[in-house]
């Protein structure tokens, strides 16, 4: 009864909150007190598939709901990126009968990494596909061993695991699981691989079981690659969904040396996120032939990349995540890999949207090395924290003649409007590309 | 002039940056035309303590952290020498814990016993202790600016860095007056990432203390670099503007 109860509010409180325009936690945080154990008693689909990590999750999920559907099942996911248990409750709850059976064959969440085990307390996925674990918002989520150790109180023993090979911190959530209930995913050695490892911190460089030094054969990036540890054997295990061949020039790659599919978004990023919506695609026993024409006609909704004009610049927005130095590095390999010449804006002005903090020990974890190129001939820093963008840069190699510094983001932009016609990259985060957006006209 | 800064794990002990504090302190020394050498040492290492003028560690993950500890406890009486001869140490971050006496785990409640150069002791906790710090010494006339972020609070240091924390988490955790720990030439805070870049006046601090321990004249106004104090008011003053019931107000003098 109960149940019941909750259930029709929870769907009232969408209905209500979608007309209002409000937020889609508060709905389930009701129902959650009508019923506390609502998640526990409502009838769930025989597939249950999570997905979480540090970077990709969203982009992951959304691709396994667009090829599960195309595969002819009803997906029901949680689009909205609410991703803590409030959030998670709504989802389901609004989408249950009356009589609490979940109206689809698959339900698909991206999970917090963090709160997981807040989720799964009530329900297990079938399916818990782990992407990465790297460095991300250490202010708000710690290192990635906290996270680590989060993500593993929420593993139930009769899930099948589904995880990166390539990332040695992952690949330690198998040591403690059913190896029956552990599938890999991985890229093997190929034209993006290199030798050494690239970056200006090595997360890799420590076994995370031994603390031994840890052998790479080939980094694919930052500390995603090849590992073994001779001290303590923990090492790389063979993938079941692997990627054989890449071109990313091309934007190609093959996927068990048999299916090739094309990127719509060249980005090894993108790579790890098609692999890893392959893999448990075909493990939810998905079509291979629908999984790829998915894939390779996928485009990707990718608000990330903005292009726009400013005065006589051709403008292209790459938006980071502040505190997150794996997203910064992507984008300025991304500029160092264009051979035009080029200005680069960079703007760290708020460092957060959701929470304050004056933290910004993060700008040393960023490779800002790799805009030390001849082709990138002038770097302007901006925003509030522009003096700390500053000392970082006194340390890149870039000549101080080519570095610029303005607080206002305004003062840089009218500057530019009125000259030169150089291409020009802007690198920020979501919580201040506004700033510069407010003054550019958009493509 | 010549002098050796010892770091010691610097492939993984640099958990927030930290590896930025030995390069801003080389650059420093170098723009006083000290010719600097600069030693890293891995946990494989044998540290060359004997030869080390300022001896730095940053902070890692708890497993790291342990395993470093692991790492520099045979080496302990090397160490302790070379604090005895006068060199300048900074631990920060969790390699703070490491001079103390022990590190309580929280679930386990596994006793580690740490180097014991410290009488203070550290118990992790299954929560997180962080934020934004201001807090003041009385060593040098500024306030410090920083960051922190850990699971643990250590209690029983007797002579703290910082002697009031205006803003942030504290030794013993959030609300706790005192932070860090300083004996001698020993400096360790549990601030993480590059503190130095950040407090320019704590940079010179030590400066000036590792000249004396070399017998050299320190000027009385050490050089300035570019950006350093800007960057510092500016973070002074959004921490001061974000906590308005209770701003640091002007540093205390004498």
């Amino acid at each position: 009864m109960r149940l019941i109860l909750a259930v029709i509010v929870c769907k009232l409180l969408r209905f209500v909150g979608g007309l209002v325009g409000k937020g889609s936690s508060l709905p389930g945080q009701f129902a959650l007190k009508i019923c506390p154990d609502a998640l526990g008693r409502v009838k769930l689909p025989a597939h249950i598939i999570a997905v979480t990590g540090s970077n990709g999750k969203t982009s992951t999920v959304e691709m396994i709901a667009e090829i599960l559907k195309k595969d002819g099942r009803r997906v029901v996911y949680n689009k909205e990126g609410s991703n803590q248990i409030e959030g998670v409750a709504t989802l389901i709850l609004s989408h249950c009968t009356p009589g609490g059976k979940l109206r689809g064959g698959v339900l698909l969440l991206e999970s917090d990494e963090r709160y997981a085990r807040h989720t799964f307390k009530w329900f297990h996925p079938t399916h818990f596909v782990i992407t990465n674990l790297y460095r991300d918002q250490l202010t708000r989520n710690g290192h990635p061993e906290w996270v680590y150790d989060a993500i593993r109180d929420a593993i139930h023993p009769d899930t099948t695991m589904v995880l990166n090979a390539d990332d040695p911190l992952v690949s330690c959530f198998a040591r403690e699981h059913d190896p029956a209930k552990v599938k890999w995913f991985g890229l093997d050695e190929c034209s993006v691989s290199t030798k050494e490892h690239r970056g200006v911190y090595h997360d890799g460089a420590r076994c995370p079981v031994c603390k031994g030094r840890m052998e790479y054969s080939c980094y694919h990036y930052a500390h995603i690659g090849h590992f073994s540890c001779p001290a303590c054997g923990h090492r790389r295990h063979e993938a079941d969904f692997a990627v054989t061949a890449l071109d990313l020039k091309e934007g190609r790659l093959t996927i068990n040396g048999k299916t090739e599919i094309s990127l719509a978004f060249k980005s090894i990023y993108n790579v790890y996120n098609i692999l890893a919506a392959w893999s448990v695609c075909a493990l939810a026993g998905a079509d291979e032939a629908v999984m790829a024409g998915v894939i390779d006609s996928y485009l990707l909704k990718n608000g990330r990349m903005v292009t726009f004009r400013l005065g006589k610049h051709r403008g292209t927005l790459l938006t980071s995540k502040h505190e997150n130095s794996v997203a910064y590095d992507t984008n300025l390999g991304y500029i160092a890999a264009t051979d035009k010449p080029c200005t680069v804006l960079v703007i760290v002005d708020a460092i957060s949207r959701k929470y304050f903090t004056g933290e910004t020990s993060w700008l040393w974890d960023i490779d800002f090395e790799r805009l030390n190129v001849p082709h990138v001939e002038r770097v302007m820093l901006c925003g509030k924290y522009c003096d700390d963008l500053m000392l970082r840069f006194r340390y890149t190699g870039i000549p101080l003649e080519n570095l610029g510094i303005d607080e206002s983001v305004a003062a840089v932009a009218r500057e530019l409007k009125e000259h030169g016609d150089e291409d020009l990259y802007v690198v920020t985060c979501f919580s201040d590309r506004d700033k510069l957006l407010a003054h550019v006209e958009k493509d | 002039m010549e002098l050796t800064i010892l770091h010691l794990y610097p492939d993984c002990m640099s958990l927030y940056g930290e590896y930025a504090n030995v390069m801003v302190l080389r650059r420093h020394l170098e723009a006083m035309e000290v010719s600097v050498t600069a030693e890293a040492a891995l946990f494989e290492d044998e540290p060359p303590f004997e030869r080390a003028d300022f001896i730095y560690m940053g902070a890692g993950t708890e497993r790291t952290q342990k395993a470093a500890l692991a790492a520099l406890l045979p080496h302990r009486e090397a160490l302790k020498a070379a604090i005895d001869r006068g060199a300048v140490v900074l631990f920060t971050g969790n390699a703070m814990e490491l001079l103390g006496k022990s590190i309580t785990e929280e679930e386990s409640g596994k006793i580690w016993p740490c180097l014991g150069l410290a009488e203070f002791t550290t118990e992790e906790t299954g929560y997180q202790v962080q934020g934004d710090v201001v807090a003041r010494t009385s060593l040098w006339g500024s306030f410090a600016v920083g960051f922190m972020n850990k699971r643990s609070e250590t209690y029983g240091v007797t002579t703290p860095l910082f002697q009031l924390v205006e803003r942030g988490p504290g030794n013993a955790g959030d609300g706790e007056p005192e932070e860090g720990y300083v004996d001698g030439n020993v400096f360790a805070t549990h601030l993480a990432g590059p503190i130095l870049v950040k407090n320019p006046d704590f940079t010179d601090f030590l400066i000036k203390r590792i000249f004396a321990a070399k017998g050299w004249e320190a000027p009385e106004r050490l050089p300035d670099l570019p950006w350093e104090r800007e960057a510092y008011a500016v973070t002074l003053k959004e921490l001061a503007d974000q906590d308005a019931d209770t701003p640091p107000g002007p540093y205390p003098q004498g």
